[in-house]
């Protein structure tokens, strides 16, 4: 048997280090988005109070059985069971409903959508919102995020598995699925919102402070689902808009010679049958757009940090980096076709 | 107690007496085996009844395990017949003999002889006969299909075996393309015709050369392939990655610089032209339209992705191809018979997201095109 002491002191010591899971980019305990700042606020006060009722609880059980006779006297009369267990739940209860109805509000709105075709669902939903700023539209898919910007002037273009914000500025978001139903969770920035086949939600996000946040699918959605996140991050107004301006535009023509021939390979070897590169001949939509796929934080939704050998590595041996993803494997390039590639592809920036 | 006693020493001594003799059988058996004096030689018969009993086994063996082999396809095609009778002429000629021809006299000395085919076989049904050429049989030399994911291959010698006995002589040699060897004329051109590597099978019998196509729609056409596709298959095949019945035991029989050879050869010939009316309403149309824009909704790229006319050397021209070779590969890649190679993999993940009328309608439109005749890929993007 353990030593009383060294149990106690496990037991203290849990908590702190569970508590230290608390930090970090997917934490819904440091917000930095406006809903999740009111959803956190939500959390601290029904916290509070849930403690507060606990302490009185306590105190009641304590008078109960060691208080001075007129004290469990006043404790068992008709007069403290009808204020402090009906009025005060009711009165308490109804408040914290109320407040918490109203930080509902200040989130997602629901809208069905027809349920036709999903492109035709989203241009109507994009159709829907004030055409004076951002738009964006987030569709499921299985494994990763489909990314769709409508800019305040108009253009809309795609991106993929990372989401870019600008301060301060609310800005809605279509949430849609192509396939199953997937859950979009910022813990961060928002309340998660499910996406579900033949709807289009709206969830509105304003990012408080510059900074990375970490999203993850909240709803088991088949193989991959765990290995399907992504990253947002928010940005000065200012930084956002050259952002902006250069995700629109089409991909750069590549710099360097071994660029050129992984472009060569990209183009030939079948890439381009899922993948787009705007300004190129790859137009595929079946998998993510990779126009700017240099510029990302992250590869595979969230799976590998965006560098060379983690490109090179995901494009040979996808099946084992994020198992059970519907992209064939290409273990039919050499290393030096892989490193070519790599470059090329992280060099759309 | 006491009563008793007689009555279980009887049984103990049964039981002894048994044990002792079961201890002498065992140990005259192993000083038999060990002294060498059984005669192994197939110089002499087996004793009759011993010839008797292993017929009888085999018989009824073949009766019941047969009976869970699948419907055979339409053995009437008369494209799985020339597929068959040429593979025939390659594999099994050398022990059964081609029809009209005497015994060869190396198999006539095997024990058992291999049986004159023409008349054992009109008395099997195609199950018992596809089960044969797919497994083989023990205490005999039949050996079992050298790549058993391949029972469309097997299904074609069935078809072959059943028309046999009918079969004259020289029906046999036209239906195997022996009449078809002997033109070609060029660098390669002795090694494809069976002249410089001894044992070779003819790669032009099946294939043909730059005026004939191949002898059956299942036989892909050669011609003006891209090389290095050509020398990837030869190698596949001989490394047993890519399997099959009939081109692996070729492959093997070649060098890596016979394989360059003969695929720079075939390489270089021309196609022969073939048109070939749409199969059915719309599906050549139909496969256009998946050839060029694939269908994003089932995750299915366009095929001219990988297959436009401007492709890499290592991926096949599919422009002017057989359809039923297409449509058979197709089939093979969804059953995950060619994931043993880095390129059928990612050839299996789509085919398996294809649907049977989708399959048909790629190959079609394929096969519907000239030689070398694909869109190129600037072509295809709107």
């Amino acid at each position: 048997m353990r030593p009383p002491g060294l149990r106690r002191a496990a037991c203290i010591l849990a908590p702190v280090l569970l508590a230290a899971g608390c930090a970090g980019v997917q934490s819904a305990l440091e917000p930095a988005g406006v809903e999740a700042v009111h959803i956190d606020r939500l959390l601290r006060l029904v916290t509070l109070f849930l403690a507060l009722v606990f302490a009185g609880v306590l105190v009641a059980t304590a008078i109960a059985l060691a208080g001075p006779h007129a004290w469990r006297e006043k404790l068992a009369s008709e007069h403290l069971v009808v204020h402090a267990g009906m009025v005060f739940p009711l009165v308490a209860l109804s408040v914290l409903l109320g407040y918490g109805i109203w930080v509902m509000g200040q989130g997602g709105s629901a809208q069905a959508g027809v349920g036709l075709r999903l492109d035709e669902d989203i241009a109507a939903a994009f159709e829907a919102l004030p055409a004076s700023g951002l738009r964006i539209a987030v569709t499921g898919e299985r494994w990763w995020w489909r990314v769709e910007y409508v800019t305040a002037d108009g253009r809309r273009f795609a991106s993929a598995n990372e989401l870019r914000l600008p301060v301060g500025e609310p800005v809605p978001v279509l949430l849609a699925s192509a396939d199953v139903i997937h859950s979009f969770w910022v813990p961060k920035l928002a309340g998660k919102l499910d996406m579900i086949p033949g709807r289009v939600n709206t969830l509105t996000l304003e990012a408080t402070a510059p900074g990375v946040s970490r999203g993850q699918c909240a709803e088991y959605c088949g193989g991959a689902h765990a290995l399907m996140s992504f990253f947002v991050v928010a940005m000065p107004p200012a930084e956002f808009a050259a952002w902006l301006e250069r995700e629109a535009a089409p991909a750069a023509e590549p710099a360097t010679r071994a660029a050129t021939a992984g472009r060569r390979l990209f183009m030939t070897h079948g890439c381009a049958g899922c993948h787009a590169i705007r300004g190129t001949v790859a137009r595929g939509t079946i998998g993510p757009d990779l126009t700017h796929v240099g510029g990302r934080l992250s590869l595979g939704a969230g799976v590998l940090p965006n560098e060379p050998q983690a490109m090179a590595r995901w494009i040979r041996d996808t099946a084992h980096v994020k198992p059970e993803n519907l992209m064939p494997p290409f273990a039919i390039f050499t290393d030096a076709e892989l490193r070519d590639l790599a470059t090329y592809l992280e060099g759309l920036e | 107690m006491r009563d008793t006693r007689p009555e279980r020493s009887g049984w103990r001594r049964l039981l002894r007496r048994g044990a002792l003799a079961a201890v002498l059988v065992l140990v005259a058996g192993a000083l038999f085996v060990r002294s060498g004096l059984y005669n192994v030689a197939a110089s002499s018969d087996h004793w009759p009844f011993t010839t008797w009993l292993i017929d009888r086994v085999r018989v009824h063996s073949v009766d019941t395990w047969s009976s869970f082999v699948p419907a055979p396809p339409s053995l009437d095609d008369a494209d799985l017949l020339a597929l068959g009778a040429a593979h025939f002429e390659g594999g099994c000629t050398p022990c059964h003999s081609r029809p009209g021809d005497p015994a060869n006299a190396i198999a006539a000395a095997m024990l058992p002889p291999p049986p004159p085919l023409g008349t054992v076989v009109g008395s099997m049904d195609a199950k018992a006969l596809f089960w044969i050429v797919k497994h083989g049989l023990k205490y005999t030399a039949m050996p079992a299909w050298p790549a058993q994911q391949r029972d469309d291959e097997v299904w074609a010698v069935t078809a072959f075996l059943v028309r046999l006995p009918e079969l004259s002589p020289r029906a046999y040699r036209e239906l195997a393309g022996m009449t078809r060897t002997g033109q070609a004329v060029q660098d390669g051109a002795e090694l494809a015709t069976g002249s410089e590597s001894v044992g070779l099978t003819e790669c032009v019998r099946c294939h043909g050369d730059a005026e004939t196509g191949p002898l059956s729609g299942y036989v892909p056409v050669l011609n003006a392939q891209p090389r290095r596709y050509l020398e990837r298959a030869l190698a596949e095949y001989a490394d047993a990655q890519r399997p099959s019945g009939v081109m692996q035991p070729v492959a093997t029989l070649l060098t890596p610089a016979e394989r360059r050879r003969l695929a720079a050869w075939y390489a270089g010939l021309a196609a022969p032209r073939e048109d070939r009316p749409d199969p059915a309403p719309g599906l050549v149309e139909e496969g256009r339209r998946l050839a060029r824009e694939g269908e994003p909704g089932t995750g299915l790229p366009p095929c001219l992705a990988c297959h436009a006319r401007d492709h890499p050397e290592s991926f096949p021209s599919l422009a002017g191809q057989n359809p039923e070779y297409l449509l058979g590969q197709l089939g093979l890649f969804r059953r995950g018979a060619r994931d043993g190679t880095v390129h059928g993999q990612i050839m299996g993940v789509i085919a398996r997201r294809l649907g049977d009328r989708q399959a048909q309608a790629a190959a079609a439109y394929f096969a519907s095109l000239p030689a070398g005749g694909a869109p190129a890929l600037a072509e295809i993007a709107p």
